[in-house]
């Protein structure tokens, strides 16, 4: 995403941050970094219990894991001297509500969670899905449009269902519904 | 070129023709869906060409939808300034600007009718060099597509994007992402961490919506300062005549200029349409004699890059279709779409393939 994320206009002053302060790279680097150092470790492991030939299925992970871990080391520590600088040279970076694509995120893993773990079925909790959804991204009242929104969830959830277990033979979850 | 021809007959019947429509007309209207590129509308719409009897038919209904989704991807770029991928981000930047003026209609005009011809040329293009540059590639051993596989990806990555170090890390992720599951040389379980569910490996739609979509929602839902506030009413319609006779004689020749550029990069074995895209914008804000347009809507600054796009796809099918090499998202996901047809691309298509043109 980051080619279409770079090519935004950052310029505007409201909503932005010095670009120095900006912890999401770093918290990035340092995640990307623990990952990539977990999956080494593992791939060492593999390699060491079953061991390593060069047309053999063990030493593509060594090579991609340690590559990974020195590109996570090296954009750590570019994300601390590169940003710092730029932060005092007073450029400014998009400022980032966290508090919105949490949310999103967990309705999300929620809605997987619920699908798969449960008996509710595909309508009911893609309805739900998409009326919390709408509620994170849009800005105008909740009772304005609770209504109009229910009804474009519950239509949608039901359109999909029946297009893609009637016509395309794709199974979906009916759950307590009688479809 | 008798193939060819039946190949042009085969597609020129009412029944194909039909299935073209349906095509365009779904890939447009799920293309339009604003955060939904290209690769992703032909991934989500690739189940509906199964149930087709006639594979030629599914393949022309597949190439209608991938031509809608790129139309969609151009339509929100230049009405929400959202482009769906990294190719219709130079399009964006003065066709929004002339949405915002009430130019929607005459941008979105010349983008179609750009891509069209830029389309047009291309595939004759394509169709030509195809041939020769398979009977090269038939003379590649393991060795040498090897070294193209590196080639391509240490470029792609080295051109797109402004950090190389981020390129790259994308890069390794994308190659543990293929290592997870049963190697199929030796059979080995690899990274599944004892789920059956991974043996399988991570399919290619769960990562691409996950890249595409998921991504591109939890970018915009954390920038609530970017979203687009003020467009203005549309200038009044006079009916068919979308661009007037200034607009056409502006246009004419970035599209011509749009296409010469994206053909050759396309064909590129690091190709993508960042670059073309991106030259003929530049080449358009330099040499216009409406230089000082530029950045309030210039109706060239959308012609050359909506030309170059699709011309570059047409390059893209070079590497795609010869070699078996996607140098871009959707070029990937139209490998695997291909695979599922049971037509591998590659030097042997062309001698295997014919008969795909025939029926």
């Amino acid at each position: 995403m980051s080619t279409v994320a770079d090519e935004r206009p950052q310029g505007t002053v409201p909503g932005t941050v010095p670009l120095g302060r900006a912890l999401g790279p770093r918290i990035a680097a340092v995640v990307v970094l623990l990952a990539g150092a977990g999956l080494l470790v593992r791939a060492i492991g593999d390699a060491a219990q079953h061991g390593v030939t060069v047309d053999g299925p063990w030493l593509a992970p060594l090579i991609v894991t340690s590559g990974w871990v020195v590109l996570g080391a090296t954009y750590l520590i570019q994300s601390w001297t590169a940003k710092a600088a730029a932060g005092e040279r007073g450029e400014r970076a998009p400022r980032a509500s966290w508090f919105v694509p949490a949310a999103l995120m967990a309705a999300l893993v929620g809605y997987a969670l619920v699908l798969e773990y449960t008996v509710v079925g595909y309508v009911p909790a893609t309805a739900v899905f998409f009326v919390a959804a709408a509620r994170l991204l849009g800005d105008r009242p909740w009772r304005e449009v609770i209504l109009r929104d229910a009804v474009v969830a519950l239509a949608l959830s039901l359109v999909i269902y029946v297009a893609f277990t009637r016509f395309l033979d794709i199974q979906l979850p009916a759950g307590v519904l009688p479809l | 070129m008798n193939v060819l021809l039946d190949g042009f007959a085969a597609v020129l019947t009412p029944e194909n023709l039909l299935f073209a429509i349906i095509g365009v007309t779904v890939g447009t209207l799920v293309g339009v869906l604003p955060g939904i590129g290209p690769a992703l509308t032909i991934a989500l719409l690739l189940p509906l060409t199964f149930n087709l009897d006639s594979p030629t038919g599914a393949l022309i209904m597949f190439a209608g939808i991938y031509a809608g989704a790129m139309y969609g991807g151009s339509t929100t770029s230049i009405l929400l300034n959202t482009p769906g991928e990294s190719a219709s981000v130079a399009t964006s930047i003065e066709g929004y600007q002339m949405a915002r003026r009430g130019r929607a209609r005459a941008a979105l005009a010349t983008a179609a009718i750009g891509s069209f011809v830029a389309g047009t040329i291309s595939t004759v293009l394509l169709s030509l060099l195809a041939a020769p540059m398979a009977r090269f590639a038939v003379m590649f051993r393991a060795a040498d597509y090897f070294a193209l596989a590196v080639l391509a990806m240490v470029a792609v990555t080295a051109l797109v994007g402004r950090s190389m170090v981020r390129g790259l890390l994308s890069l390794t992720l994308g190659l543990f992402l293929g290592l997870v599951g049963i190697d199929s040389l030796t059979g080995q379980a690899r990274f599944t961490f004892g789920s059956v569910n991974l043996l399988d490996g991570v399919n290619i739609v769960v990562v691409i919506v996950g890249l595409f979509a998921i991504g591109e929602t939890l970018y915009l839902a954390s920038r609530p300062h970017d979203v687009p506030s003020t467009v203005a009413p549309l200038e009044p319609a006079r009916g068919f005549a979308w661009l007037t006779r200034d607009d056409w004689r502006r246009s004419w020749r970035p599209w011509l200029r749009g296409t010469a550029l994206g053909f050759p990069f396309g064909a590129l074995p690091s190709g993508g349409a960042e670059l073309p895209t991106f030259l003929s914008y530049t080449y358009e804000a330099k040499r216009s004699k409406h230089r000082d347009e530029f950045g309030s809507g210039a109706i060239e600054g959308v012609a050359g890059p909506e030309a170059a796009n699709n011309a570059s796809f047409s390059g893209v099918l070079v590497p795609l279709l010869t070699l078996g090499i996607p140098t871009s998202a959707t070029a990937a996901v139209m490998l695997a779409a291909f695979q599922i047809f049971n037509v591998q691309p590659g030097p042997d298509l062309f001698d295997e393939g014919a008969r795909w043109c025939g029926r």
